[in-house]
Formats: C-alpha cells, sequence, structure tokens
C-alpha cells in the first residue's frame, strides 16, 4: 500500500514538473514569436521603407497563409472554406483562415486558451466581456498602432478617428479596433440611423380590436385585456405579453429598454441619474405588476427556456412583445409564409406622462465586438494587413457582396446582390450563409455605416418595424456604453450583486399582490442595494463617464 | 530486495489487468491530483494571464468574503437541504426496488423493467431538464393528471415556487438514477449463497422473512459502503447540472446551491482565487463528512472505507 503511495506521489511530482516544463516552454516560444516578429520587423523594415503608405499592405504578398481566428460567441455558426465569398477572399488575399469557435461556455475555453498562453493569433470578444480587458492589460496582445507602423501604415487610413480614439487606452496604443461601431461623427448620417428596440403586436389581432392606444398605462392594460377576450372569444391560444431578455440579473426588456421607451434621461447637470428610481419608471412597474394581477402577464416569459419563448414567437404566440426587431426577422418571415396577417408590427408602446417620443438606442462608437491580434501569432505582419484589409471599403465589399460577376453586380447604377442571391437569402438564410456567405455571414469587422448602401431591401413585414424606430433614436446613448466597473475590482463585485438581487426583486415586484405590497418590497430593495455600495458603483461610472465624454471630445 | 522482487513479478503476471487500469489511473493524476495543487491560489490574488506562483498572498481574505456574502445562509441551507432530502429519499429506494426486481420470477419481464428503469440514466441533465420543465408547465402532463384526479383546481406553475423545487429535484433524481443505482445492489443479491434460502425455506421462513434475514444481512456491507460514499457526496448530492437547467429567477430561494455560486463568479465572473476558496471549503466539509459517517457506520456495523 505505502509503495503504491510513493509510486503514485513520484508519478504526480513528474507529471506536474512536465506540465510546468511545457508551460515554460509554451511561453519561451511565445516569447521567440515575439522577438522573430520584431526582427522580421526590423527585416521587413528595410522593405517597408519602400512600403507606399498609401497602398494597401495586404497586395505585398498572397502567399498562402493560415491564420486561427478565435470568436468569443459559442452561437457563431460561420465556417470557412466552403462559401463563395470565404474562398473569394482566400483566393484575393492567401490569407486561410481557421474560424475557432467555443463549444460550449465561452469564458471557459478562453480563461484555458489565456491561462495556458495558447491564444489564436487574432481574437475577437464584445467589448463588455471581462477577458477583453484582461487581454488588452497583460501583454498578450499586439497593439496594433505599432504593427501598423512597421507592416502597413494603409491601417490608419482605414480606420474611423472616433473608434480609435475611443479604444485607445491610456499609454497611447491601440489594441482592439470594433465592430459595429458609430463614429460619432458619422452618427449625424439620419439615413443610416436606426435602433433595435421595438413594441410590436401581432397585426390581426390588433386590428380586430380597434388599434388601441397603448401608451398610457390604462390604454396598455386595456390593449392587453381586449386582446385576452379577443382570444378567449376566437379560441386562440395566446400569452398576453412578452419580453426580452430574462436571466439571472434580470430582464433587458424591464430595464434600459423600458427606460429609453419613457424617455428618462441618463444624466442631469453632467451628473449620472438613477433611471430606476425615476417616478415615471416606478410607475410603469406598477402597472406591469397590475397587468400581472388581471392575469395579462403571464408567469410563462418568466421561467420558459429561450428555445420556448421562440417556438412561441415563431407560432404568433404572444400578443404583445417590448423585444428586439432582430430578434423578430426569422419569425416574421415564418408567420408570413403562414398568414401575412399575423406578423408582428411595431407600435407606439409604453410613454411618460408627456407622451415624448422614446429615445432609443442605435448602437455606439463602443460597437460590439473587439478585434485583437495575439503576440503568439507567427505571422503579425499578414494579420495586420488582413485586418486592415478587412477594415478597408473594399474587404468590406468583398465580405459583404463577394465577387462581382459571381455574387453581385452593378444594377441601375448601384452595386447589388444578383436577384436569385437575393431571393436564396430571404428564403433559405441556412443556405444562403453556408453556401454564399455573403451579408452578414462575416460579421466579424462589419461596419454598418459602409455596408449599408449595399444592404439589400428588407422584406416589408421587416421594413415596417425598422421604420417605426427612425425618428426615435437617440444618438448621445453611446456616451454611456461601457461605464460599468469589470467584475474584478470592489466596485464591479458589488456591481455583480446588486445585479443578482436585482434579478431575484424583479419577479417578485411584478408579482406583488398590491401597490403597496410593491412599495414595501421596493423600498427593501433599495435600502439592500445602497448596503451592498450603490454609492460607489455610481461613483465608478461617472467617473468613466467623464473619461468617455474626454474620449469623444478629442 | 526479494519482496520488490515478487512485486515486480506479481505486475507483470497481472500485466493485462494493470494496464486496463494505466487509463484511469492516469485521469486520476491528471485531473485529481495535478489540480490540487492549484487550490494555491485560493488563498492568492491569482491573475490568470500570470503564473500562480508570482500571485501575492492574501491569506484567508476570500474564505472570510463567502462566509460574510449575504447569500452565504440560503446557500447553506439549500445545499444542505437538496442533498440531505436526496440521502433519506433517493438512497433507500434503489435497494427497496433491488430486493423487489429480486422477487420477480418472470425473467423476461425482470429484464424490461431492469432496463427501463436505468434509461434516463444516459440522458443529460439538459435534454432531461427540458422534458421535466414541460411535463411541469401549465399545460404539461402533471397539472392534467393533478387536475384530472381532482387533486387541485386550477394549474400551478411547479417551476415558479421555490416550496415546490426541492420535491421536484429529488424526484427527478430518482427518477433518472434509480435503475442505475440499483445494478449494485442486484449484482451483490445475485452473489448471495442459494444454499441460504434453501435453509430458510425448510426452516419455514417466509418471503419477507427471507428477504430481511437473508438478502438484507448479506447485501449489508455493499449499502455501508454505498452510504458512507453517499454520506460524502451530501454537498454534491445537490448535483450541479441539474439544479442549473431546473433553476430560474422565481425559484432562486430554494436552488441556489453552492456549486452554482462557484460557477458564477468562477466561470462567469472570472473570480477564480475566489472560486477555488469556496470549493476548498466545500470539499473540506464533505471530507469532514466522508470522515464522520465512516466513524459512525463502523461503530454500528462494523463497515468502513478506511
Amino acid at each position: 500500500m505505502k509503495r503504491i503511495v510513493m509510486l503514485l506521489l513520484v508519478l504526480v511530482c513528474l507529471l506536474s514538473a512536465c506540465t510546468r516544463d511545457s508551460g515554460k516552454k509554451d511561453m519561451e516560444t511565445g516569447s521567440e514569436h515575439a522577438d522573430k516578429g520584431s526582427s522580421n520587423g526590423s527585416e521587413n523594415n528595410d522593405e517597408n521603407d519602400s512600403v507606399n503608405p498609401d497602398e494597401p499592405g495586404w497586395k505585398q504578398d498572397t502567399s498562402p497563409v493560415a491564420l486561427d481566428w478565435y470568436v468569443h460567441a459559442s452561437w457563431y455558426t460561420g465556417e470557412w472554406g466552403k462559401s463563395l465569398v470565404s474562398k473569394y477572399i482566400t483566393e484575393k488575399t492567401g490569407v486561410d483562415v481557421n474560424l475557432v469557435i467555443p463549444s460550449g461556455n465561452e469564458n471557459e475555453m478562453l480563461n484555458t486558451l489565456i491561462a495556458s498562453n495558447n491564444l489564436p493569433d487574432i481574437i475577437s470578444i464584445g467589448f463588455w466581456e471581462q477577458n477583453a480587458k484582461v487581454l488588452m492589460e497583460s501583454d498578450m496582445v499586439h497593439a496594433l498602432n505599432d504593427l501598423a507602423d512597421t507592416y502597413d501604415p494603409y491601417f490608419f487610413k482605414v480606420t474611423a478617428d472616433g473608434s480609435s480614439a475611443w479604444y485607445t487606452y491610456p499609454d497611447g496604443n491601440l489594441y482592439c479596433y470594433p465592430n459595429e461601431s458609430y463614429s460619432p461623427d458619422q452618427m449625424t448620417d439620419d439615413v443610416l440611423l436606426k435602433a433595435n428596440q421595438t413594441f410590436v403586436v401581432r397585426k390581426d389581432i390588433y386590428e380586430a380590436i380597434g388599434e388601441p392606444d397603448m401608451r398610457t398605462p390604462e390604454g396598455f392594460l386595456n390593449g392587453l385585456q381586449l386582446a385576452k377576450d379577443y382570444a378567449a372569444d376566437q379560441g386562440l391560444t395566446i400569452l398576453p405579453f412578452c419580453f426580452q431578455g430574462i436571466g439571472d440579473m434580470g430582464s433587458y426588456a424591464f430595464e434600459s429598454y423600458i427606460q429609453n421607451f419613457l424617455a428618462i434621461p441618463f444624466e442631469e447637470d453632467g451628473q449620472l441619474v438613477d433611471r430606476f428610481t425615476h417616478p415615471e419608471y416606478i410607475r410603469w412597474m406598477k402597472t406591469f405588476r397590475q397587468a400581472f394581477e388581471k392575469e395579462l402577464i403571464t408567469l410563462e416569459p418568466f421561467i420558459d427556456t429561450a428555445a420556448q419563448v421562440e417556438e412561441t414567437i415563431n407560432n404568433a404566440g404572444y400578443f404583445a412583445m417590448l423585444r428586439e426587431w432582430t430578434s423578430l426577422e426569422v419569425a416574421n418571415g415564418l408567420i408570413h409564409d403562414q398568414d401575412p396577417n399575423r406578423i408582428y408590427i411595431a407600435i407606439d408602446g409604453p410613454s411618460n406622462a408627456n407622451l415624448d417620443k422614446p429615445l432609443l438606442y442605435p448602437g455606439g462608437v463602443a460597437g460590439w465586438m473587439l478585434t485583437m491580434i495575439s503576440k503568439n501569432c507567427e505571422n503579425p505582419d499578414r494579420a495586420i494587413r488582413f485586418l486592415t484589409y478587412l477594415i478597408s471599403e473594399e474587404g468590406q465589399q468583398d465580405f459583404f457582396l463577394g465577387k462581382k460577376g459571381e455574387t453581385w453586380d452593378t444594377i441601375d447604377g448601384r452595386d447589388q446582390l444578383l436577384p436569385d442571391m437575393i431571393d436564396l437569402l430571404q428564403k433559405d438564410y441556412t443556405k444562403f450563409t453556408n453556401d454564399i456567405g455573403a451579408v452578414d455571414t462575416y460579421w466579424l469587422m462589419r461596419n454598418p455605416v459602409i455596408v449599408n448602401k449595399w444592404r439589400p431591401e428588407y422584406p416589408d413585414y421587416i421594413k415596417q418595424m425598422i421604420e417605426w424606430t427612425r425618428d426615435k433614436v437617440d444618438t448621445t446613448q453611446g456616451l454611456y456604453d461601457s461605464i460599468d466597473p469589470p467584475a474584478d475590482i470592489d466596485e464591479g463585485i458589488m456591481l455583480q450583486k446588486i445585479k443578482r438581487l436585482w434579478g431575484r426583486v424583479l419577479p417578485e415586484l411584478i408579482m406583488a399582490e398590491s401597490d403597496e405590497e410593491f412599495d414595501t418590497i421596493w423600498a427593501e430593495f433599495i435600502a439592500e442595494r445602497d448596503a451592498l455600495g450603490f454609492e460607489t458603483v455610481q461613483a465608478y461610472r461617472q467617473m468613466q463617464l467623464n473619461d468617455n465624454k474626454a474620449k469623444l471630445n478629442q | 530486495m526479494m519482496k520488490q522482487h515478487t512485486w515486480v513479478k506479481r505486475l507483470k503476471r497481472q500485466k493485462q489487468r494493470q494496464l486496463m487500469v494505466l487509463p484511469g489511473i492516469i485521469w486520476l493524476i491528471v485531473f485529481c491530483y495535478i489540480p490540487i495543487f492549484w487550490l494555491v491560489i485560493a488563498f492568492k490574488e491569482y491573475d490568470i494571464t500570470k503564473s500562480a506562483l508570482e500571485a501575492p498572498w492574501v491569506g484567508l481574505k476570500y474564505f472570510k468574503e463567502f462566509l460574510s456574502d449575504e447569500r452565504f445562509y440560503t446557500m447553506l441551507k439549500n445545499t444542505v437541504g437538496i442533498g440531505f432530502y436526496k440521502l433519506i429519499v433517493a438512497f433507500p429506494i434503489p435497494i427497496i426496488f433491488a430486493l423487489f426486481l429480486n422477487e420477480i420470477k418472470g425473467t423476461k419481464f425482470k429484464k424490461f423493467v431492469q432496463t427501463a428503469s436505468y434509461l434516463p440514466h444516459f440522458i443529460a441533465w439538459p435534454i432531461l431538464g427540458g422534458i421535466i420543465l414541460s411535463w411541469l408547465g401549465k399545460t404539461g402532463i402533471i397539472n392534467h393528471v393533478m387536475i384530472t384526479l381532482g387533486l387541485q383546481d386550477t394549474p400551478i406553475y411547479y417551476i415558479a415556487k421555490a416550496e415546490y423545487f426541492w420535491r421536484i429535484a429529488v424526484i427527478s433524481d430518482v427518477w433518472k438514477e434509480l435503475g442505475w443505482n440499483a445494478i449494485i445492489y442486484i449484482a451483490a443479491i445475485a452473489g448471495v449463497n442459494p444454499v441460504l434460502y434453501e435453509a430458510a425455506d425448510i426452516d419455514g421462513a417466509g418471503r419477507f422473512k427471507k428477504m430481511w434475514h437473508i438478502t438484507i444481512q448479506s447485501i449489508r456491507p455493499t449499502i455501508a459502503i454505498l452510504f458512507i460514499l453517499a454520506v460524502g457526496n451530501l454537498l454534491n448530492g445537490s448535483n450541479f447540472e441539474q439544479i442549473f437547467v431546473l433553476r430560474n429567477n422565481m425559484n432562486l430561494d430554494a436552488s441556489e446551491i453552492v456549486d452554482l455560486y462557484i460557477y458564477n463568479i468562477g466561470i462567469g465572473a472570472g473570480r477564480f482565487s475566489y472560486a477555488s476558496a469556496v470549493s476548498l471549503l466545500k470539499a473540506a466539509a464533505s471530507l469532514i463528512l466522508v470522515l464522520g459517517a465512516n466513524l459512525v457506520t463502523k461503530k454500528l456495523t462494523k463497515e468502513s472505507i478506511l
């Protein structure tokens, strides 16, 4: 027995020594890569003296090279190498992309990659993610400006100043570049502006009940009641109301979403306000409580899984929804095929006492995913050039439309997809992404300001919802992006706890049996929230907001 | 010297069998023993971009943080509660099941029952959870049956009410694991010497007398050992995967368990040191439970695992 224990111990020590050794080796090769990178750099520097900063760098070298590209989104289904667009781009630039998509929890995979120092060449991750900050602050990714200086100065020609300024670190370096980012100067172009947040109702029922005004609490409750009665009369199984994004930390629809509908301001005299304690917000939360009491809000949206909710929507099973139109694109298509009258349409929803227009979030300079080049990358020269290409108008066009003559052409003076492509896009989206790969398949570096001019017209049942948002966008909201503290500092820990508290309190509020009970729960929530350090969190947010303002005023 | 020689000789003689065990041993070392060293980060301010050795020591900071967390009591109550509930309900049922199954004479029917009962074991919780959630829904089969039988007037959202959660967790766990857990008892029962039953027959013992005096007494060591292991699993007995798919915001007061918390702060918020501290604390509590159960069982039945 003793012997076996000894043997095991020896084995354990040996193995752990091995792992530590290999870890070290990895790090050595890592730094070797870095050295190689820089030595390459100096070699190339001589070459680069002849590099024309007005000429895209990727044209210099189109020999085959493979780049691993990690995407922090387990739901992403893009594949490289099968679709026409990806083949075309590999052929044109020589770059073969190997997309690395986590199969389970994204953080689990990325944490492992970071801890084992095994980062893929290129990484794309949401700007709000904790790991985005970890990567940029840990010296594991290249400063893009340094790479661009050495290999491809054309980079600075294609990047937007606002987006670069927003993500420039205090040390003066730009470690990442965002997609979906609207530089403030681009925000003024009202042709492009639309928001995602909508209040939608099922068209046939809404019309049958006489298109009631649902902007006031009374009107809202009345509308839901009429719809419920109508459904009962007609023998329809319909749930009156659904809302988006319920989770451990609350529901998106009942937070900033509804606050935007009520046009609650973010700040007063430069000071961040607590939008949750605004009287309008409380008034409407009480309205939702009353709706629950009258069984106009049911429990299903709280407990159904995302898949169950989606199934109900695909069958037009809700009357009204506080939901983003992008999450209804597929559903409305399906419903439209069966019965065009049942589709969801956007109408004016909950409003404040003055019936002011909602102030909807149209996206901001923060964008969506940040793309970085890791120091493990063996070909940083090719990576930065590829990135430059993707950001440039030429790359955007190749990604969005594909190869001229094959998938698109200039028809009536406008560059657009061929009619059979548009047909496939609308009829079978999956086949379109797999075989063609144009439009939104590879959104990793998508720039809406550039690509929207090539975007095929949306079908009417989508366009209606988009058009509804157009005059309600609030272009200043991007300012309030990324003001929350990261999870690994004290303020972040406080915020996490507050959010979890809110996640538990929210259903209690909606399900409270009377307004008095609502008030009691609310008062307890505010007290508990303050005890958890809300003031400190707000102070942090204020500081970040001031930073954000400074960045945008540059 | 001589002794080692025989040891090596024996190893050689058993080399096929030893080879079969080897993957298991390697797995154990890689995934269970090596990670033990990394528990050191529970006492350190660990940053995943650097080595654990470089991280500064913080002592018991994270242990204190967990013990003073405002949700600590709820989590403790749920973890121990669900675990204990499962122990007293889910532990004896497979034994009773195995005993009764043993009494069935028709081989074909017996095989069918056994197979049918352990099938759910092979379905993963995310899938089984989906099935259970739809059964428990407003229009699901459970409400349908309860209303038809006149046991309730209106549909109940079982999964949204904290008071039902523990029961749901225990019953669904019993359903999933009953047949699987019974296998070991069925095997033990198969090993009972038939001569004992014949002797009892001659003495005029009835079916239940034989069950009590022979079958149960013969499988007592198996029961004792499995009991000790089950107690050690008490804090895991709340089964992370199961709770993860069944919990929602409305039943959190009954479903928030320590493992869920570890997942949220470790994987979700990326606070590895804190998550390690919590899980180390849980492991220590489990160890105390095993040793305690072992001591008690040893006193009562003379069986022990150590």
